[in-house]
C-alpha cells in the first residue's frame, strides 16, 4: 500500500483551542513495501505525523491518502506501536490475550487465532511469557508485546514509534536485526520513528530527517543503499552517519540557541 | 501470575498462614490491647462508662441466649449488603453512561452533584414518610448512600481510560460498542471496585443512623435501646459488632477482588 502525503500541515485542537502549526508543508510518498525511517529532534512532530497516517488525527491542510483513498480514521490496514510503554496495552489481559485481542475482534476462528498468536509471539521471542500480565514485564518486553499484537493482524502498513527506545544497545541491535527479518518475511510498508541515527541507518531503506519544530517539515531524505544486515564499519555507513549527525546537529542547535 | 497467587496453592495452607506468619504480630497486638483494657477497666474506670472486656463478652453471651444477637446481626447485614448491592447495580450502569456520553453527563450531572451532598441521614424521616417504616425505606436509604459514591467513581474511571487504548482497539477494527465493552468497562473496573469498597463503609454509617431513629431490630437499634435500659455492656456489644462486621465484609470484598476478579483489579485490591 502506498502512502501519499501532499503538502500536509497540522495543528492540534484541544477543547476548542488550536495550537501553533506543528507540521507544515510535508510532502512524502512512501511506496508499497518500503521500510522508511523518520528521524528528527525531540518534539519536532514525528509522533504527530505517524498519528496522521494512522488516522487518529486528520491533517489541517493538505491531503493524506493511502492507495488513493483519503485517510479519515484508523483501520485494520494500519497497525501501530505506540511510543508510550504502558498506556496502549490492555493491563487486564495476559500477553497472549493482548495479542489475540485484535484477532478476536476480527472474528478469526480459534485454531487460526492461536496459531497466529504464537507465530507473532515467537517472532518477538515472547512465546515463553504468554501467561504474564503487562505489569509483570520489562519496558522492552512491553514494546515487543505491542509489536507482536500488530504483527498478528498482518497489516499492510506498520507504524512504529520508537519501539526500542528503552533497551540496552545489545538487545536493541538484536531486535533491529529481528525486525528486518520479520519485515523481509512478511513484507508490507513500514514507517519507523526514532531519534537514534544508528538505528535509522540499521533499519531504513530510506531515512527522512525532519526539521525542528514548530511548523516542522522534511529537511532531507537519504537513500541507504547498503545490504542488510548493515555493517557498521562499512565506509559508506560511516560517511552516512557523519552526514546525518551534521544535519541533525544543525536542527537541534536551532531549538537550543 | 506468580505461583503463590493461585488460590488452589494457598488454600491448604491458608489457616496455618493466617496464624503463623504476618498476622502473628497483629494477633499479639490485639490480645495485648484487650488485656490492657480489661485491667484498666477493672482498676481505674467506673464500669458504667467502660465495662471490662469480659463483661462485654458475657453481655454478648446473654444476647445470644435470648436469640437476639444473631437476629440483630442478620437484619443489619441484610440491609447493608442488600442496599449496597442494589445501589451499585443502579450506579454502575449510570456511571458508565455519564462517563461515556457527554449528553448523558450534561443531563444527569447536575442532579448527581446536588444530591450527593445531601447526606442519607438527612433523608431518613422523609424516606419513612414516603416508603413506610418497613424494610423498603431502609434498603432505599442504603442504596442512596451507596449509589452516588459508586457512580462518581465509575464515571471517573471511565474518564481516565487512556486514549491510546481506544486508539489501539480501533486499529484492530473495533466498533464503538466493542470498544465500550472490551476496553472502557475493563479499564474502569479498578475505580468501580474501589468505589464499592468506600460505599460499603458508608452503608454501615447510614444503616446505624436509620436503625437508631426508626427500627425494631438491627445493631443500631441495639445500641440505641441499650442506652435506654442502662445495659451499657449490650451497647458495647453492638459497637464491637459493627467494627467486626465491617472488617469482615471489607476483607471478603478484598478477597473477591484478589481471587475472583483479580485480573481487573490487579493492584487496587492490594490495600
Ligand atoms: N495532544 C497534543 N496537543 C497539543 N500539542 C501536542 C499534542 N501532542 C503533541 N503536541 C505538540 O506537538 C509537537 C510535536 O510532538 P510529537 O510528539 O509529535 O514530537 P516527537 O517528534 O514525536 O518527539 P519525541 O521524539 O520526543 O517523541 C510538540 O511541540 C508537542 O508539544
Ligand atoms: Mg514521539
Amino acid at each position: 500500500m502506498t502512502i501519499s502525503i501532499e503538502s500536509v500541515g497540522f495543528a492540534y485542537t484541544t477543547s476548542g483551542r488550536t495550537s501553533p502549526m506543528i507540521l507544515s508543508d510535508v510532502d512524502l510518498t512512501i511506496p508499497e513495501g518500503e521500510f522508511l525511517v523518520l528521524l528528527g529532534p525531540s518534539g519536532c512532530g514525528k509522533s504527530t505525523l505517524l498519528r496522521l497516517i494512522a488516522g487518529f488525527d486528520n491533517p489541517t491542510n493538505g491531503q493524506l491518502s493511502i492507495d488513493g483513498r483519503t485517510v479519515e480514521k484508523p483501520g485494520k490496514d494500519r497497525g501501530m506501536v505506540f511510543q508510550d510503554l504502558d498506556s496502549a496495552l490492555f493491563e487486564w489481559l495476559t500477553v497472549s490475550e493482548n495479542v489475540e485481542f485484535g484477532l478476536k475482534i476480527d472474528g478469526v476462528p480459534k485454531e487460526d487465532r492461536i496459531r497466529r498468536r504464537d507465530e507473532a509471539l515467537s517472532m518477538v521471542n515472547l512465546l515463553n511469557h504468554g501467561q504474564k500480565f503487562p505489569d509483570e514485564l520489562s519496558g522492552g518486553m512491553k514494546q515487543r508485546v505491542q509489536i507482536a499484537r500488530m504483527l498478528a493482524m498482518r497489516p499492510g502498513i506498520m507504524l512504529m514509534d520508537e519501539p526500542f527506545a528503552s533497551l540496552d544497545a545489545q538487545t536493541r541491535q538484536r531486535l533491529q536485526n529481528q525486525m528486518i527479518s520479520i519485515w523481509t518475511e512478511i513484507g508490507g510498508t513500514a514507517v519507523y520513528v526514532t531519534h537514534d541515527i544508528r538505528e535509522a541507518i540499521n533499519l531504513g531503506q530510506r531515512i527522512i530527517l525532519m526539521s525542528a519544530g514548530p511548523a516542522a517539515g522534511i529537511k532531507r531524505s537519504y537513500d541507504v543503499e547498503l545490504e542488510y544486515p548493515r555493517n557498521q564499519s562499512d565506509p559508506r555507513y560511516i560517511t552516512l552517519l557523519e552526514q546525518i549527525s551534521k544535519d541533525i546537529e544543525e536542527e537541534v542547535s536551532k531549538v537550543w540557541q | 501470575m506468580a505461583v503463590i497467587d493461585q488460590p488452589n496453592q494457598t488454600k491448604p495452607h491458608a489457616l496455618i498462614g493466617l496464624l503463623s506468619r504476618s498476622n502473628f504480630i497483629s494477633i499479639v497486638s490485639i490480645a495485648l490491647g484487650l488485656l490492657v483494657w480489661e485491667v484498666c477497666a477493672r482498676l481505674f474506670i467506673d464500669p458504667f462508662f467502660l465495662p471490662p472486656v469480659s463483661v462485654i463478652f458475657l453481655g454478648a453471651v446473654e444476647l445470644f441466649q435470648q436469640d437476639l444477637l444473631l437476629t440483630h446481626i442478620g437484619v443489619s447485614l441484610m440491609r447493608i449488603l442488600g442496599g449496597w448491592l442494589l445501589g451499585s447495580l443502579v450506579a454502575i450502569p449510570l456511571g458508565l453512561l455519564v462517563g461515556s456520553f457527554l449528553t448523558a453527563k450534561r443531563v444527569i450531572d447536575p442532579y448527581i452533584h446536588f444530591l450527593r451532598f445531601i447526606p442519607a441521614i438527612a433523608l431518613v424521616t422523609l424516606f419513612i414518610v414516603w416508603f413506610g417504616v418497613g424494610e423498603l425505606s431502609k434498603i432505599l436509604l442504603v442504596m442512596y448512600a451507596t449509589a452516588f459514591i459508586v457512580m462518581v467513581n465509575t464515571a471517573t474511571g471511565v474518564g481516565t481510560v487512556h486514549q491510546n487504548k481506544r486508539l489501539a482497539a480501533r486499529t484492530f477494527g473495533a466498533s464503538t460498542w466493542q470498544i465500550f465493552w472490551r476496553v472502557t468497562v475493563p479499564s474502569a473496573m479498578p475505580s468501580i471496585y474501589v468505589g464499592m469498597r468506600l460505599a460499603l463503609a458508608s452503608s454501615f454509617l447510614v444503616i446505624v443512623a436509620v436503625e437508631m431513629l426508626a427500627a425494631e431490630s438491627g445493631l443500631g437499634y441495639l445500641i440505641w435501646t441499650s442506652k435506654l435500659y442502662f445495659k451499657i455492656d449490650w451497647m458495647f456489644v453492638g459497637i464491637f459488632l459493627l467494627g467486626f462486621l465491617g472488617l469482615l465484609t471489607d476483607y471478603a470484598w478484598k478477597m473477591f477482588g484478589k481471587h475472583v476478579i483479580g485480573r481487573f483489579v490487579r493492584t487496587a485490591a492490594n490495600y
